[in-house]
């Protein structure tokens, strides 16, 4: 493909491009609105935990993506999050909006307090660290029962209510989670093309020349593991309105490993690739659940095979397929 | 607290530390040759339990058969990974990332795959010597922890003697500090790599076998086996075996006083906390660069 050709082809072909675009956006959200109407209820429920680990594992995918750091404690700050809207809305008698904002800013000051001193560490130092971290939490929600309620768990946890209109069904819930989901994608992908998001770019692909053009490295890394953090809390929030039962099971080794699973098979370059992760981590045990344990045994397959010959997941080769197909030649997107 | 409580913490201390000393061995041995952090090492102690114990229960088989089949067993996991995980991960290029990631996809895998055919279940495992006691001034300690100590012991000497002395130990070595260079005279840099992962399965079946018998078997333990072992060998400062034991003994005996001090429901919040610490404090381990650099 000639350099002439590249730049003549957006000017000819912008106006049909964009019209195919918002055509295309349309024909999205037509779906999306009408999938609750035909669906059945275990499919729209699939979906519903389809958009609440996506968004705990965008958080989880930028940090790997932008930063390069493999973060296995998603898990400690979705429990934080399910636990608070827990508490709160049973033992205080909170509203859950509060509750869910308490949840955010609690994960939000532990994963400050915990990342200044961790984030200075490099590599798989870090990655052990987080599974440390993941660890200590586990066997913390399991001892401080007091608030968690050990293994029995807690029940009885608020539904969301929103304006009178109580979530009440999963077809409900699906509108709200994925409009949730929609803003917590807006937000990475503003920060990703933001000054701070060239600047994490620079930060991952050569450090040491970020930090002389004076890129903050370490503030940095503190800033999105905060974030990741925060978003992780409040899909546990989420989480808990929805089932309305919390126990310890849910936020063991096992969820921290499916939240790395939604970065890695998704594409922890690509903000929407989470979505394909999150798809894969809630439909495969599903499909998979008639052989009895073995969806633990295909994520671990997964993952190795994704990180041997997918390494930009779905998201980074659809990516590359669609990019391809826009400028008119398969080979033209590299 | 008394003076036999001491002793009795400090003993399961010592037994305990031994373990994540063996962890930490494979696992410095498999950084030493590769550069490789193997986040499989606890899952190579928790085939080797598994094989040792059906090779007991279900066939019948002496002690000392099975132990030497479940060490077999984690040496042929260890070189299967190297085959189907790692060398594939570097003909692509892989990153210090990528590495740890597939190796985390190994140890789940193996968790995975240990829950689907042995059950949720812990398994008891015969020891050496059965349940039989020995009196250690009022304080308890089994006979197959002493054992257990003495063979760690071996173990390290074993190694020490293997790197220092022997060719193969040499090759190895040579491979890892430079491949190139080692290509060049004639070493056969891929089988060397295949070779460590091997010997660090190996060091693995050991330590789950030794461990198995303490511990009830259970499809999770590899992970937490892992981190402690991990713990060991960056006090050790990580590549180097000798180190590992030495951090293995800190672990058990910080975990054991915990045990008597705090909880023992924290046990595991303060190992890993402490590993933590260690990571941010000396990351180089107590040899520093000194032991990182001794071939």
């Amino acid at each position: 493909m000639s350099l002439g050709q590249s730049q003549s082809l957006p000017a000819g072909s912008r106006m049909p491009r964009n019209l195919a675009l918002i055509a295309a956006a349309a024909v999205f959200v037509a779906v999306w609105a009408s999938v609750p109407l035909l669906a059945s209820r275990g499919t729209v429920d699939l979906l519903v935990f389809t958009a609440l680990y996506s968004i705990a594992g965008v958080g989880v995918a930028f940090l790997l993506g932008q930063c390069g750091i493999i973060s296995l404690a998603q898990s400690v700050f979705y429990g934080i999050g399910a636990y608070a809207t827990a508490y709160g809305t049973t033992a205080l008698g909170w509203h859950w909006v509060p509750s869910l904002f308490a949840g955010m800013a609690v994960a939000g000051t532990v994963a400050f307090l915990i990342g200044w001193p961790i984030l200075r560490l490099s590599g798989h130092f870090l990655a052990l660290a987080t599974l440390a971290l993941a660890t200590i939490g586990h066997v913390l929600f399991l001892e401080w029962d007091w608030i968690t309620g050990g293994t029995l768990g807690v029940g009885g946890i608020a539904r969301i209510s929103l304006f009178g209109f109580v979530l009440n069904t999963p077809q409900r819930f699906y509108y709200f989670v994925w409009i949730v989901a929609g803003l917590v994608f807006w937000l990475y992908a503003n920060l990703l093309k933001s000054r701070a998001g060239f600047a994490m770019r620079a930060m991952r692909d050569a450090p040491s020349a970020a930090m002389v053009l004076g890129v903050d490295v370490h503030r940095l890394k503190v800033q999105v593991f905060v974030m990741s953090a925060v978003v992780g809390s409040l899909a546990g929030s989420l989480f808990a309105s929805y089932v309305t039962f919390v126990s310890v099971d849910s936020f063991g080794i096992d969820r921290a490993v499916s939240f790395l699973l939604v970065a890695v098979v998704g594409g922890a370059q690509t903000i929407l690739g989470s979505v394909f992760g999150a798809a894969f981590i809630t439909l495969a045990p599903n499909l998979l659940s008639k052989l009895g344990d073995i969806h633990a045994l295909v994520y671990a397959g997964v993952l190795v095979l994704a990180v041997i010959f997918l390494p930009q997941g779905i998201g980074g080769f659809l990516r590359d397929r669609v990019r391809g197909l826009l400028n008119g030649s398969g080979r033209a997107g590299r | 607290m008394t003076t036999t409580l001491f002793i009795q913490s400090l003993l399961a201390g010592v037994t305990n530390g031994c373990v994540y000393g063996l962890i930490g061995l494979g696992l410095s041995v498999i950084y030493r040759g590769s550069r490789v952090v193997n986040a499989m090492q606890g899952d190579f102690s928790l085939v080797a339990g598994i094989i040792a114990y059906l090779a007991m229960e279900r066939l019948g088989a002496p002690i000392l058969i099975a132990f030497l089949g479940g060490m077999v067993a984690g040496a042929i996991v260890g070189w299967i990974v190297e085959l189907l995980f790692v060398r594939p991960t570097r003909k692509r290029g892989g990153t210090e990332e990528s590495f740890l990631l597939v190796t985390l996809g190994g140890a789940f895998a193996v968790s995975a795959a240990a829950l689907l055919f042995f059950g949720r279940d812990s398994h008891p495992v015969r020891g050496l010597g059965g349940n039989e006691l020995l009196d250690v001034f009022d304080a308890a300690i089994r006979v197959h922890a002493v054992w257990l100590i003495v063979l760690s012991l071996a173990v390290v000497v074993a190694l020490r003697f293997f790197y220092t002395r022997t060719f193969i130990g040499k090759s190895i070595m040579a491979a890892s500090i430079d491949a190139d260079g080692a290509t060049t005279i004639g070493i056969n840099v891929p089988l060397m790599r295949s070779l460590t992962f091997l010997l660090g399965g190996a060091v693995g079946g050991v330590a789950g076998v030794l461990v198995s018998p303490l511990i009830t078997i259970h499809y999770e333990m590899g992970l937490l086996l892992t981190l402690k072992g991990f713990t060991a060998a960056i006090i050790g400062t990580l590549g180097n075996p000798f180190g590992a034991i030495v951090g293995g003994l800190m672990l058990g005996l910080v975990e054991a006083l915990a045990i008597v001090f705090v909880s023992s429901g924290y046990k595991d919040v303060i190992s890993m906390t402490f590993l933590i610490l260690i990571m941010i404090a000396i990351p180089n381990g107590i040899l520093g660069h000194r032991g990182r650099a001794g071939g």
